[in-house]
């Protein structure tokens, strides 16, 4: 049979109207759990999409299923318009990094980068130049002779970079492989994935449970929970108008309210109603059931207990603990009116130093756009 | 004192909880141990291997006085060693066609036993390795691990059994109008009991160095285009070499030096060096030439576990100091 | 050493001894003077019904008559011998007190010196002729019986009868399915005579019989150990071998049909022995020489050795009634004619070297 890669659309236009990848309802099942459900989502070519998500939230399953490690119980995956059902992971035009890397041990950092270049029969003539010509774009000219054991951490993900990039795939998969770096070295990675991303303008899915490895690089965003897709959408659209509420906790908000939904729309916990926005019509909370309402920290203004804001808006409450963070101080806050519930608020220039200490009385408030409300059915039981 | 959570919510008051007699030996251990001077660390490590070092050492008398023996010539109408020393036995052998023909025998049977063993020896640790099905796996290591309770002889004569004219095999083709077939005493017999005999030792050897090999890196081969048969040659075999260069060399060594195989299943004709050594001792009570064959067997076994591990290259057994 | 050629040892081997009575009788006088009787005597023997028999036959009554327990060591004889050897020569006292032995191994351990004399057993002067060691100083070996390597056989593939000549060894309807002993040990003087050699030639021009066995290594043989020989007749492995009469004896009394015969070119005979190793203390030495000299007397040897189904040296024995008239268990003259004896000695001396040709010949 021909390649994939031969497969690939050749004319250019025909190229711009047909997506990189295509997933079509996929599902697989191990036993008798689905550990995918009905998945699917579009990536238009160039792009970097990042399937953000806890683990056994599928997301890496949806991986082994594009990359053709496994095969879907349910539905189709089609890259660059071919349909690879049928097609084993060797013949994939995919290149990828994997979570523990997985250099190859016995090749030094040129041999391991080679390698897809003798597997996939390149000029031999060519090779040398172009493993050199990678190296360099990895920036790690002059190490090709070393062992991968002889080299840094970071320097071990960039030649996984470089094989899993040298034979120009059309499309990177990338397993979590910035997951077990500390956060500087994590931080500089990301910043070199993106760089080389664009340098290259490779399509690029990145599996992760960081969301804000997901926020600095993607294009476009997935969100998966319990094998499902909870929201795909670009990264500041997903932040600020999470679909679900496990989008929005997954995302960083601090606080979950409960109480009754109302008209407005509006949450009413005991005798306070408190105005807010749905971000989504299909979670949003029909009035008189039980609602959940996502606070975010960073929205949350606090004042001294004397300085109150606007009247009817601000609450009276007490902090019961501070973390200072040096960039910004994170406070606990315990606020009686709304039945006890625990608050967190971040405040994000505390100008070197904690204003409020364990104890103090101070006020909150927030503006209605940030307090979004959600279908409390949506999110089983649990307290944040 | 920071109390466990289970006992915090027992009775009032942080009442001790009863000092366990095993935390009472520990504390007494560390005690002494605390008190034990740093210097004697080094002593008791030299003690502990004390009882390996006297085993090896007795193993290199014995080679002595083999070696005394065996430039000494047997005197028949005595039944006594010469006093004098020479090279007799060893001319001897040079020039006595039995022992030219048991060498090249027990070679080749090393060679083929080692090579089918790896061979064989493969897919049976791979599939345990790597199956995701408990229930095979536990088939694979009982199979693996049933062999090792039934001796070789008592193996042997298994095979005599199953094989012998009156035997399973030919009663099955006797049902199918074939046979009887001598399936027994020939060299080839003698090398299938070899191999079922050394094939757990050789999945043993190797299945920790393929379990050693992630999965990832097998995705990694395939994602870098290699199909399943390059992947094995290019990537899976080379990373496995210390297991398979392992497993070489139990299956070469216990193979050169068999004596029951040959012995039970040979028919008398396939001796290997062992069974000529063990004839001279114990048939015709050379013990100057059996000293010379029990030599040459033991250069022979050291040869060939020296060219294995200069192939495998410093490091495949994983002894520190090499890579 | 002087040559005895083999007829002579045949001549010996015939001379027939006057039919004495033997039993356990130790004069009075000898009795009151006997030396502290050890609490056990340990005795070399072989497993299965060998053992079985010398117990039943001589251990037990022997402990009967003088109350010391007998143990039964059961190490092959070939693996006793290098520790008897080793404790002789560095002074320590020997594992067994009576070497129960091939004749020919025996004999390499009297020709290495470590046998005690046993010439003054009282029995010896009773039984036949053959008890006492051919070629050797002094009695440092006593032999008990003698047995035949007989051509044992399968009588459903002779229907016309027992073969009659060891040529049927040759024949290409037995290729693979003969057996001989391992070492070819019981199988040189037929092989000379097969050869168109001469007995007398032996040790000296031994190329007829290496001729032979060259022959019969075009056959492919089985070559086994007395057990073997009762299997392979009982699997259907083999239709013919060379072999001691009591191993097809033994498959016969198995439910295996089998049975032999001494071909007209004749059989090998040897004789089994018993020995006492030095370094034993006076008193030990004295009970293991009355063991012995037990085991020569008629009273032993009719219980033992019809066990065995083997001629025995002591005087008035009667075979056991399947063996009358069996050439494996010669009686007459006529019998003992067909029989060839090389002297243990002269096997002894060069067990090594017709060993090396042998495997010489098999092995390659």
């Amino acid at each position: 049979m021909t390649s994939t890669a031969e497969a690939v659309p050749r004319t250019r236009a025909h190229a711009e109207a047909v997506p990189a990848v295509e997933a079509l309802g996929l599902g697989r099942r191990y036993g008798t759990v689905w550990a995918l459900e009905d998945a699917s989502f579009r990536l238009e070519r160039g792009q970097f999409l990042t399937v953000l998500g806890p683990s056994g939230s599928g997301k890496s399953t949806l991986l082994k299923l594009v990359a053709g490690f496994e095969r879907p119980d349910r539905g189709h995956v089609r890259l660059f318009g071919a349909e690879v059902d049928t097609v084993p992971p060797h013949r994939r035009p995919i290149g990828m990094v994997f979570q523990r890397l997985a250099l190859f041990p016995h090749m030094t950092a040129a041999g391991n980068i080679a390698f897809p270049l003798e597997m996939r029969r390149f000029d031999p003539r060519e090779i040398p130049a172009r493993v050199e010509r990678f190296l360099e774009l990895v920036r790690l000219r002059g190490l090709g002779h070393r062992r991968p054991h002889e080299l840094s951490g970071g320097q071990q993900q960039r030649v996984a970079i470089a094989r899993a990039l040298v034979f120009e795939p059309g499309l990177l998969l990338l397993d979590e492989p910035l997951a077990s770096l500390d956060v500087r070295l994590k931080e500089e990675m990301q910043l070199e994935f993106r760089r080389i991303q664009r340098e290259l303008g490779v399509t690029t899915i990145n599996v992760t449970h960081d969301q804000r490895e997901a926020l600095v690089l993607s294009d476009r965003v997935i969100v998966m929970q319990g094998g499902r897709i909870l929201q795909e959408g670009e990264p500041e659209t997903v932040w600020r108008d999470p679909a679900h509420p496990f989008v929005a906790r997954f995302l960083g908000v601090g606080t979950m309210l409960r109480g009754l939904a109302e008209a407005g729309p509006a949450i009413r916990i005991g005798d306070r109603r408190l105005p807010g926005r749905a971000p989504n019509p299909a979670t949003a909370p029909r009035p008189g059931r039980p609602a959940v309402a996502a606070l975010r920290a960073e929205r949350v203004r606090i004042f001294a207990a004397s300085g109150s804001p606007a009247p009817g808006t601000g609450f009276a409450c007490r902090v019961t603990d501070t973390v200072f963070e040096g960039d910004r101080v994170l406070y606990e806050l315990i606020v009686p009116e709304l039945g006890e519930v625990r608050l967190r608020a971040v405040d994000l220039d505390p100008g070197g130093h904690a204003r409020y200490r364990p104890g103090t009385q101070v006020t909150v408030a927030w503006s209605p756009d940030d307090l979004l409300l959600f279908d409390a059915s949506l999110e089983p039981g649990s307290d944040p | 004192m920071a109390l466990s959570p289970g006992r915090s919510g027992l009775g009032a008051g942080p009442s001790p909880a009863p000092y366990r007699l095993s935390w009472r030996i520990l504390d007494a251990l560390e005690a002494v141990a605390a008190r034990w001077p740093a210097r004697a660390e080094g002593a008791i490590r030299w003690l502990l291997l004390l009882p390996a070092l006297l085993v090896v050492g007795l193993l290199v008398f014995g080679l002595l006085v083999m070696g005394d023996a065996s430039l000494r010539v047997m005197d028949f109408r005595t039944y006594r060693l010469s006093e004098q020393h020479s090279l007799a036995n060893y001319v001897r052998l040079w020039g006595w066609g039995a022992f030219h023909a048991t060498l090249w025998r027990s070679l080749g049977a090393t060679l083929l036993v080692t090579l089918l063993c790896l061979v064989l020896a493969f897919p049976y640790a791979r599939a345990l390795t790597r199956t995701s099905s408990a229930r095979l796996r536990r088939l694979l290591l009982v199979g693996l691990f049933l062999p090792f309770f039934v001796g070789q002889v008592v193996r042997a004569y298994g095979w005599l059994v199953i094989l012998g004219q009156q035997g399973l095999v030919n009663q099955v083709l006797g049902l199918l109008g074939l046979g009887p077939y001598r399936l027994l005493f020939a060299y080839e017999t003698v090398l299938f009991g070899l191999v079922q005999y050394m094939l757990p030792f050789a999945v043993l050897m190797l299945a920790p160095a393929l379990a050693a090999i992630p999965e990832e890196i097998e995705r990694a081969a395939a994602s870098c285009g290699a199909s399943p048969v390059r992947a094995l040659l290019r990537i899976v075999l080379p990373m496995a070499r210390p297991g398979l260069v392992a497993a070489a060399l139990v299956v070469a060594t216990l193979t050169l030096t068999d004596f029951a195989m040959p012995a039970i299943l040979g028919g008398g004709t396939n001796d290997f060096l062992a069974n000529l050594v063990h004839d001279q001792f114990f048939r015709t009570s050379n013990a100057g030439l059996g000293s010379a064959i029990a030599l040459v067997l033991t250069f022979l076994g050291t040869t060939v576990a020296g060219l294995l591990l200069a192939l495998a290259g410093p490091g495949a057994l994983g002894v520190r100091g090499a890579r | 050493m002087n040559d005895p050629s083999f007829f002579t040892s045949r001549r010996r081997l015939l001379g027939s001894a006057t039919a004495l009575a033997a039993g356990f009788a130790v004069p009075a006088v000898l009795r009151a003077q006997e030396p502290a009787k050890p609490a056990e005597l340990i005795v070399r023997a072989w497993g299965g019904v060998w053992v079985d028999s010398l117990k039943k036959g001589v251990s037990d009554p022997f402990t009967a008559k003088t109350g010391i327990r007998i143990r039964h060591d059961l190490t092959e004889d070939n693996e006793i011998k290098p520790r008897i050897w080793a404790a002789v020569q560095q002074g320590r006292t020997p594992p067994i007190h009576v070497n129960w032995d091939t004749t020919a191994n025996a004999t390499s351990s009297a020709l290495r010196g470590v046998c005690e004399s046993l010439a003054d057993l009282p029995n010896l002067a009773k039984v036949l002729p053959l008890a006492k060691p051919i070629g050797l100083e002094g009695v440092p070996i006593v032999n008990l019986y003698s047995y035949v390597y007989v051509l044992a056989y399968r009588p459903e593939v002779f229907p016309g009868g027992a073969p009659t000549s060891w040529s049927v060894l040759l024949e290409p309807r037995f290729k693979g399915r003969i057996a001989l002993y391992n070492d070819g040990i019981g199988f040189h003087p037929v092989a000379q005579v097969m050869g168109g050699g001469k007995v007398s030639d032996i040790p000296g021009n031994m190329e007829p019989c290496w001729a032979f066995i060259r022959k019969l290594k075009e056959q492919k043989p089985l070559l086994g150990e007395d057990p073997d020989f009762t299997n392979w007749f009982q699997k259907g492995e083999i239709d013919v071998a060379c072999t001691i009469s009591s191993n097809a004896r033994e498959a016969k009394a198995k439910g295996v049909n089998v049975a032999w015969t001494v071909p007209k070119e004749g059989a090998k005979v040897d004789t089994d022995g018993m020995w006492i190793p030095k370094g034993l203390t006076a008193n030990e030495l004295y009970w293991a020489k009355r063991y012995i000299d037990f085991a020569l007397s008629t009273e032993a040897q009719q219980v033992w050795l019809d066990g065995l189904g083997l001629p025995g040296v002591a005087p008035g024995l009667r075979p056991p009634a399947d063996l009358v008239g069996d050439p494996s268990y010669p009686t007459t003259e006529k019998d003992f004619e067909r029989l060839i004896l090389i002297p243990p000695r002269i096997q002894a001396e060069h067990t090594a070297e017709w060993f090396a040709r042998f495997k010489e010949i098999m092995q390659s």
